[in-house]
C-alpha cells in the first residue's frame, strides 16, 4: 500500500500508523489524553495580569458586538413592519406613521451596483496591468501607491471632491441643469462614480493577490503552446481568478453600500427616487434620491426626522444586507479555494 | 441572418427607440425645483401636492432644504427655481432676485412641558439668550432649577435671523447656544432636556410647552388676529420676476382660495 | 468594425488600453488634489496658514461666512479652526491609543490564550463588526449612548461649572471616543491576527522550548516580529478615525469647542466638540457661500494631506525594522 510521505510533524497520524497483524492501516493505537495545562504558578505577576488583560479583552469583544447586534436586532424586529419595505417615504413632517423605505432601498441597491459595475473593469485592468506588465516599474509602483492613497482616502475628501468635479459645465450629462446653467452635480451617476473610488482598492488588492499566486509555470505553459501574453491573459489567467475577483468584489459592495457621507453629499437628498429627463433607466441614474445609510441618518435625532422608530428599522435592515454580503464573501472565498486554480486543471498535477 | 447583421439590426432598431423618446422627452413636463427654508418645507410640500393634484400633468415638484440662506443663494445661482425664505430680504443678499410673500408665521418660544413657564416678557427673553440669566430660579414662572440650557438655530437659518430681528432687536445671542440645523432639531432638544429652552415655528411647537410673549399666547389665533407679537413672513424667492408655470404656481399659492386654506391650517394666510 | 475590435488585441495595443486604465486612476488621485487645493487656496490667501491657530469662536466666522452671501469682503474670510483641529487631534489620537492596546490585547487572545471553539467564533464575529456601517454605530450612539451620559453621568453641578462657556449635553468626547475605539478596533485585530498567525512557528516553538511562558513568548517574539503589521494597523485605523465624519457628527455635540484639559480630567470628557470631518458635512449645505466653499476645502486639503502624511510615516516607521529580517 503506498503511504504518502508525511510532509511535517502534524500529518502524522497521532497514533502511529496503526498497521495492525494484517497488514492493513486501521487499527489505532489509543491516543494519549490532551496534554497537562502549564500551570500559571510560576509566572511573573506582569504576565499574570497581561494573561487577565488578554482574556478580559477578548471577552469584552464578544460581548460589545454581542450587545451591538443584539441591540440592534430587538428594536429593528420592535420597529420593521413588513409594510415599511415597500411602501414610498412620504414628504410628511411628522414621519413616524406615514410612508416606509423603499426607495432608499431601491437607492441603496442602484447605488451599490453603479459603483461596483463601474469600479470592477478598472481595478481588474490595473491590478493586471501592474502584475503582467508594469512598464516602467516607477509607473506601476505610482499607480500602487496612488491606490493606496485612495484606500485611506477619507470617504468625505472624495465627496467633496466629487462635488468640485461634477459641478463643472463638463460633467453637466450626469446630472440636472438648471435653467441658470449651473449644474447640480448631483445624482446617482455622480454618486457612484465617486463610489467605485471607494470599492477600487479592494477589488485591486484581491485581483493583485490572486494573480501574484498564481505560479510561474501556468504562464510559461501558456506561452510555450504558443500563445500571446493577452491571450494568456484572458483565457488562462482570468478566469482562475474569478474567486478573487468575486471577493474583492463582495468586499467593495459591502463598503459602498455601508457609506454615508458620499450619499449624502452627492445623492442630492430626496427622500423618494426623483427621475431626471425622459430617457427610461438613463433618467434614473441622472435623478436623485436616497439610501438606507442617509435615510437612518435623516431619520435619527442628528438629521431632520424625528421618526427614531423608522431609523431602527431602516438600520436592521441595513445591517442583514451587511451581513448577507459578508457571508457572501466568506462563500465565495471558501468555493475558490475549491474551485479556483485547484479546482482546474492546472492545479491538479501539483 | 448572420450574427453580424444581425447585431447591427438590434442596434440600429434601439437607435430608433431612443429617436423617438427623445423628442418626446424634449416636452417632459416641466420641473420647479425648490431649496430653502425648513420652516417653509412643510407649507411648501402641502402647496406642492395639492397643485399637481389640480393641475395634472402640467408640473413636477422637488423640495430640497438648507435653511433660507442657502435657498437664497441657490436661486440666485439660477441652481434652483424657487428659493424658500422665511426672513425677510437682506442688504447682503445677491442681486436680481425677487421675494414673492406668501404666507405668515409666529415663532413661539418654546419651553419642556416639564417647566411649564406661561409667559416670558422681551427683557427676560433678551436677558436668557444673551446670556445675563443663566439660571431658571431668575426666570419668573419657571419650575425648573440650574443651568438654563438654550437651544436655537445654525447661522443659515431664517427662523434665526427672524429672531434676532423681532425678539432680540440689537442684542447679539450668546455664542454658548446650542445651534441645530432645522425646527425638528429644536423641537427634539426641547422636548428631551427639562431645562432647555429655544424657539420654534408654530407648527412645530407639539410636546412642547409654548410660552406666551408679552402677555399674548403663542397660538394660530393670536397669529392670525395680529395681537401676538413675534410674526414673520414667509417668502417664495424667484430670479427676476417669476415667469410662465413658476408665476401660475405663485399666483395660484398667493390667490387661490384652496391654497390659501392649506396655509390656514397653520401659518397665517395673507388675507 | 465590430469584426476588426474582436480579432485578438496584439500585446502592445493590450499593454498600453491597461496600462492607460492604470493610469487614468493615478490621474484621477492628482487631480483630486489639485481640484481641492484650488478650491481651498482663497482661504490660505487671507489667512495664510493662521487659520489653524485658535482666536475667537469658529462656530461665529462660519455663521459669519454663510451669512455673507454671494461675494464676501475679505475680512469674513477670516478664521481661526484650532478648535475644529484639536477636536480631531483628541479623537483621532485617543482612540487609536486606546484601539491599539486593546486590539493587541485582544489579538494575543485570539491567537495564543482563546479556546478552540471560542476562537471559531470570535474571528467570524471581527469581520462582521468590520463591516458594520458607521451610521448604524452613530445610530445606536445617539439613541442610546448619548442620553445615557446626559442623565446619569453629567451632573447639574457639571453644567453649572461650565455655564459660561459651553452647554454639556450627552454628546461629548467620552461618547465619541468609545464609539469611534469600538469602530477602529475589529480593523486593527484582523491585521494582528493574520500577520500573528504568519510568524513561523519555529520562532515561538524555540522560546517555549527554551522555558519561556506563553505570554511571555508572544510578546518578544511574536508582536516583535509583527510590528510592521501593527504599524501598518494603526496607520489604516488612524486613517479610518480621522475621515469619520457621519459617525461622530451624530455623536460628538456639534460645537466647534475645543475641549480643555485644564477643566479636570471629569469635565475634559464631558465637553462636546466637532472634528473637521463633521464640519464638512455640517456645512456642506452652505457650500454655495464662496467663503464657506473656500473653508471647506481647506479642510479637505487638511485631511487629506493627514492622510497622505500618515501613509508616509508609516512607510518611514517601517524602514529600520527591515534589517531584522522581520517581512515588511
Amino acid at each position: 500500500m503506498a503511504v504518502t510521505q508525511p510532509r511535517t510533524l502534524d500529518d502524522l497520524p497521532h497514533g502511529g500508523f496503526g498497521v495492525d497483524a494484517s497488514g492493513r492501516g486501521g487499527g489505532r493505537v489509543p491516543q494519549r489524553k490532551r496534554p497537562r495545562r502549564e500551570s500559571m504558578a510560576d509566572w511573573r505577576w506582569g504576565d499574570r495580569i497581561a494573561y487577565v488583560l488578554c482574556w478580559a479583552a477578548g471577552i469584552a469583544l464578544c460581548v460589545i458586538a454581542a450587545l451591538i447586534m443584539g441591540y440592534m436586532a430587538v428594536r429593528g424586529v420592535q420597529y420593521l413592519k413588513p409594510s415599511l419595505l415597500w411602501s414610498h417615504p412620504s414628504g410628511e413632517v411628522d414621519q413616524s406613521d406615514s410612508g416606509g423605505f423603499l426607495d432608499p432601498i431601491i437607492g441603496t441597491i442602484l447605488l451599490t451596483i453603479i459603483g461596483i459595475v463601474i469600479a470592477t473593469p478598472i481595478a481588474v485592468a490595473a491590478a493586471i496591468w501592474v502584475v503582467e506588465y508594469g512598464r516602467p516599474s516607477g509607473l506601476a509602483r505610482m499607480v500602487e501607491s496612488g491606490i493606496e492613497v485612495v484606500a485611506g482616502t477619507p470617504d468625505i475628501v472624495l465627496a467633496i471632491f466629487g462635488l468640485a468635479l461634477f459641478q463643472h459645465g463638463l460633467f453637466g450629462w450626469m446630472s440636472f441643469t438648471a435653467e441658470g446653467g449651473a449644474v447640480f452635480g448631483r445624482s446617482f451617476l455622480t454618486a457612484g462614480a465617486m463610489m467605485s473610488l471607494i470599492a477600487l482598492p479592494m477589488v485591486f488588492g484581491a485581483t493583485r493577490e490572486g494573480l501574484q499566486s498564481i505560479p510561474g509555470h501556468v504562464r510559461e505553459a501558456s506561452y510555450g503552446l504558443g500563445k500571446t501574453k493577452i491571450a494568456t491573459i484572458r483565457r488562462v489567467l482570468l478566469p482562475a481568478v474569478r474567486p478573487n475577483i468575486s471577493t474583492g468584489a463582495a468586499l467593495g459592495m459591502g463598503r459602498i453600500a455601508g457609506d454615508t457621507a458620499i450619499v449624502v453629499i452627492l445623492l442630492g437628498a430626496t427622500l423618494r427616487l426623483e427621475k431626471e429627463g425622459g430617457i427610461p433607466g438613463v433618467d434614473v441614474l441622472k435623478g436623485t434620491g436616497s439610501t438606507l445609510t442617509s435615510y437612518v441618518y435623516n431619520n435619527s435625532p442628528a438629521g431632520e426626522g424625528n421618526a427614531p422608530e423608522k431609523a431602527y428599522a431602516a438600520a436592521f435592515v441595513l445591517l442583514l444586507l451587511v451581513v448577507a454580503l459578508n457571508f457572501t464573501v466568506d462563500l465565495i472565498a471558501r468555493r475558490g479555494a475549491k474551485t479556483g486554480l485547484e479546482g482546474t486543471r492546472l492545479g491538479a498535477g501539483r | 441572418m448572420t450574427t453580424r447583421l444581425r447585431r447591427l439590426g438590434v442596434c440600429a432598431a434601439s437607435v430608433g427607440v431612443l429617436a423617438a423618446v427623445v423628442p418626446a422627452a424634449a416636452q417632459a413636463t416641466p420641473v420647479i425645483t425648490m431649496s430653502g427654508s425648513t420652516s417653509v418645507a412643510p407649507l411648501a410640500t402641502l402647496l406642492a401636492k395639492a397643485y399637481v393634484k389640480s393641475h395634472p400633468g402640467k408640473v413636477k415638484f422637488k423640495l430640497a432644504q438648507g435653511g433660507s440662506d442657502v435657498g437664497v443663494a441657490d436661486v440666485a445661482a439660477g441652481r434652483v427655481t424657487i428659493g424658500n425664505s422665511s426672513r425677510d430680504p437682506k442688504s447682503s443678499d445677491p442681486g436680481g432676485i425677487f421675494f414673492n410673500k406668501i404666507a405668515r408665521d409666529a415663532i413661539c418660544l418654546a419651553t419642556n412641558p416639564k417647566n411649564p413657564v406661561a409667559d416670558l416678557s422681551q427683557a427676560t427673553i433678551q436677558a436668557i439668550f444673551a446670556g445675563d440669566i443663566r439660571d431658571w430660579s431668575q426666570v419668573p414662572g419657571a419650575t425648573a432649577t440650574g443651568t438654563i440650557d438654550l437651544v436655537g438655530r445654525t447661522a443659515a437659518s431664517g427662523t434665526q435671523d427672524a429672531f434676532q430681528k423681532i425678539f432680540m432687536g440689537t442684542k447679539t445671542v450668546t455664542s454658548s447656544i446650542a445651534a441645530k440645523a432645522s425646527n425638528g432639531l429644536v423641537q427634539q432638544a426641547i422636548q428631551s432636556d427639562p431645562n432647555a429652552i429655544g424657539y420654534v415655528s408654530l407648527d412645530f411647537v407639539g410636546g412642547t410647552n409654548a410660552a406666551g410673549y408679552n402677555g399674548v399666547a403663542c397660538n394660530l389665533r393670536n397669529a392670525k388676529s395680529g395681537e401676538y407679537g413675534g410674526v414673520r413672513n414667509f417668502w417664495m424667492v424667484t430670479r427676476g420676476r417669476a415667469t410662465g408655470v413658476v408665476s401660475a404656481f405663485i399666483s395660484w399659492v398667493q390667490n387661490n382660495a384652496k391654497a390659501q386654506a392649506i396655509v390656514g391650517k397653520h401659518w397665517v394666510p395673507l388675507k | 468594425m465590430l469584426h476588426r475590435l474582436r480579432q485578438p488585441w496584439s500585446d502592445r495595443r493590450a499593454e498600453l488600453t491597461l496600462g492607460a486604465l492604470a493610469c487614468a486612476v493615478l490621474l484621477v488621485i492628482v487631480l483630486m488634489v489639485i481640484f481641492v487645493a484650488n478650491e481651498a487656496w482663497p482661504t490660505f490667501q487671507h489667512n495664510g496658514l493662521r487659520w489653524l491657530l485658535s482666536g475667537g469662536n469658529v462656530d461665529e466666522q462660519i455663521g459669519t461666512m454663510v451669512n455673507a452671501g454671494a461675494k464676501p469682503p475679505a475680512a469674513d474670510y477670516h478664521l481661526r479652526a484650532w478648535p475644529l483641529v484639536w477636536g480631531t487631534i483628541l479623537t483621532t489620537g485617543m482612540a487609536v491609543v486606546f484601539g491599539l492596546i486593546f486590539a493587541l490585547l485582544a489579538s494575543v487572545f485570539i491567537v495564543e490564550f482563546a479556546p478552540e471553539r471560542l476562537r471559531a467564533v470570535i474571528v467570524p464575529v471581527v469581520r462582521l463588526l468590520a463591516a458594520v456601517p458607521s451610521v448604524i454605530y452613530g445610530l445606536l450612539g445617539i439613541l442610546v449612548l448619548v442620553p445615557f451620559v446626559g442623565n446619569h453621568i453629567i451632573s447639574a453641578h457639571d453644567k453649572k461649572s461650565v455655564e459660561f462657556i459651553v452647554q454639556l449635553s450627552g454628546a461629548s468626547l467620552l461618547v465619541a471616543v468609545v464609539i469611534l475605539t469600538v469602530m477602529i478596533v475589529p480593523i486593527m485585530i484582523a491585521i494582528c491576527v493574520d500577520a500573528l498567525y504568519a510568524v513561523p512557528r519555529g520562532w515561538k516553538e524555540g522560546a517555549v522550548a527554551l522555558g519561556v511562558n506563553r505570554w511571555r513568548a508572544m510578546w518578544t517574539v511574536s508582536i516583535r516580529a509583527a510590528r510592521p503589521a501593527i504599524i501598518a494597523a494603526a496607520v489604516l485605523a488612524c486613517a479610518r478615525a480621522l475621515g469619520e465624519a457621519i459617525m461622530l457628527s451624530m455623536v460628538s455635540g456639534s460645537v466647534g469647542f475645543a475641549p480643555n484639559p485644564f477643566d479636570g480630567p471629569r469635565l475634559f470628557l464631558l465637553e462636546p466638540l466637532r472634528p473637521l470631518a463633521s464640519t464638512i458635512v455640517e456645512d456642506s449645505e452652505s457650500l454655495q457661500a464662496p467663503a464657506v466653499r473656500s473653508t471647506v476645502y481647506a479642510f479637505a486639503l487638511l485631511l487629506l494631506f493627514s492622510s497622505l502624511f500618515l501613509s508616509l510615516a508609516g512607510y518611514l516607521a517601517k524602514q529600520p525594522m527591515k534589517k531584522y529580517g522581520v517581512r515588511i
